[in-house]
């Protein structure tokens, strides 16, 4: 059973159905009216209806959670010039704790309203200048690009690639642009970018863009929480990738690339395959074992050092311990 | 399918090339598809350009799109738009975000400091098509979806994605399809 009119007041009051609403991670959405849906055997639960603009999705919210979950009007214009005079404002320094700024983006997507949206945008937009962003974050920037987006459109009433120019105006101010009398200067970037090796036409040339990828902190060791996990699959990939990439890069490839076939023919003869993937191994691991470990001072061929002396007396020990 | 259709005189080569590059950019075929006329009723005088929304809807033209095409119009007048909350900016194009459509000028091309007529058209051209697929401005320099306006966009003439545009678009793309 649905309920339908103006007279329907929604949350605190003031929401009714007919409304333009933003849905936190959803975008804008329209109020259609107000449902009463069996939930289980003598249960039910009156449900707002939501239709969303995007792509005419509907979305169910239980009505006594309507302002918990953080639904709200869609902004005036003025909200939306304050958002642009803080876009356009000189860039803060990035947030370099990964784990942190994890945490704030995420608090700041679900409940920050749209000045939480726009200081992710911002936020990760500074970021850009000193690194490159991994995968999940420049997921959450395109995100929180295309949220901004959607609802300054709304407000402004223009279309939604002018509200990009204009986001891009204040983000990548073009030379003479001012906001409100103050000229507006585009800050370089930090990181030096590689140019394009000159590329065929089904050849891109960006396949080296895992690589340059940098990790400049270090991963703290501290106990982790439940919400990190997730993250640290990241960051553990992309040490991976370091460690092979640095360590073992003979044995690693052969190992992707190979077909099924060959890893057939490799199993049936394992005595040849099994040399070489380890005198490439020693290789590898040799000048990583060296450059990891402080010089010491040589020490003349014939002498003991003491430490070695006692680890010989002790080892028969050791091993008759043992069995 | 990405379909051209041009609003004024462009040498072939740069049509070739424009073809060529959106090819490579997207994977996707595009072909010309002809030429229309300008409307003179999208001309705005107070901004001496084209309006690129009225300009969308008021163009004469009977290109029959299927379900995943795109339609490219290239002209050679500015294009203006509507003015937003940083006030007027440089337009060298307008996109349906996500739509059909999008119009692509190759105004100030191969003037001082800007790209040349065939470069800059074709990258212009494979960022106003990024529009269509939803994909957004893109901070790295090298991608074709950074703005047109910043310093990388002149920087790397080349017409490419980044990785993450990339995937974005061939992930719309076969939605489309599908």
């Amino acid at each position: 059973m649905t309920t339908q009119g103006n007279e329907i007041q929604i949350g605190d009051g003031s929401l009714r159905t007919g409304d333009r609403v933003v849905y936190p991670n959803q975008g804008i959405c329209r109020i259609t009216g107000v449902e009463v849906k069996q939930i289980a055997a003598g249960h039910s639960l009156e449900m707002v209806l939501l239709k969303r603009e995007e792509d005419g999705a509907t979305v169910m919210v239980p009505r006594a959670k309507v302002m918990g979950i953080g639904l709200r009007k869609v902004a005036t214009p003025e909200i939306i010039d304050e958002v642009f005079d803080y876009l356009a404002s000189p860039n803060d320094d990035p947030q370099l704790d990964w784990k942190v700024r994890h945490r704030e983006n995420a608090d700041k997507m679900t409940g920050g309203g749209l000045f939480g949206t726009a200081e992710v945008l911002k936020g990760l937009h500074s970021l850009t200048r000193v690194r490159p962003l991994p995968q999940k974050e420049r997921e959450l920037y395109d995100s929180a690009r295309h949220l901004l987006l959607g609802e300054i459109a709304a407000a402004c009433g223009i279309p939604m690639h002018t509200a990009e120019d204009n986001l891009d105006y204040a983000l990548f101010p073009p030379p003479g642009m001012k906001r409100k009398g103050v000229e507006l200067k585009l800050l370089a970037p930090i990181v030096p970018i590689k140019p394009l090796r000159a590329a065929g036409e089904d050849d891109l040339g960006f396949d080296d863009d895992e690589e340059t990828a940098e990790e400049p902190e270090a991963a703290p060791a501290a106990a982790e929480s439940e919400k990190d996990e997730d993250r640290d699959e990241d960051e553990d990939g992309r040490k991976l990738k370091l460690v092979k990439s640095g360590a073992r890069p003979k044995a690693s490839k052969p190992a992707k690339a190979a077909p099924a076939k060959a890893a057939a023919k490799s199993a049936e003869k394992p005595k040849t395959a099994r040399p070489a993937a380890k005198s490439a191994e020693k290789k590898a691991a040799k000048p990583a074992a060296q450059s990891a470990k402080p010089v010491k001072p040589a020490r003349p061929a014939g002498k003991a050092s003491p430490k070695d002396k006692a680890a010989k007396s002790k080892s028969p020990a050791k091993k008759k311990g043992k069995s | 399918m990405i379909r051209i259709v041009t609003l004024g005189e462009f040498p072939p080569d740069v049509l070739d090339h424009a073809q060529r590059r959106i090819h490579a950019a997207y994977g996707m075929g595009c072909e010309l598809q002809g030429e229309a006329k300008l409307p003179k009723s999208a001309f705005t005088a107070d901004q001496d350009a084209y309006d690129g929304p009225k300009l969308l809807d008021q163009v004469d033209d009977d290109t029959e799109l299927y379900a995943d095409d795109k339609l490219l119009y290239l002209m050679t007048a500015p294009i203006g738009g509507p003015i937003g909350p940083m006030g007027k900016g440089p337009t060298d194009g307008f996109a349906q975000q996500g739509g059909g459509r999008c119009v692509v000028t190759s105004a100030q091309l191969g003037g001082k400091g800007q790209l040349t007529l065939e470069a800059g058209l074709a990258k212009r051209a494979a960022h106003y098509v990024g529009h269509l697929w939803d994909l957004h401005h893109c901070f790295d320099p090298r991608c074709a979806m950074h703005p047109g306006w910043a310093p990388g966009f002149l920087q790397y003439p080349e017409v490419a994605l980044c990785l993450f545009c990339r995937e974005k678009s061939e992930k719309k793309i076969k939605l489309g399809q599908g």
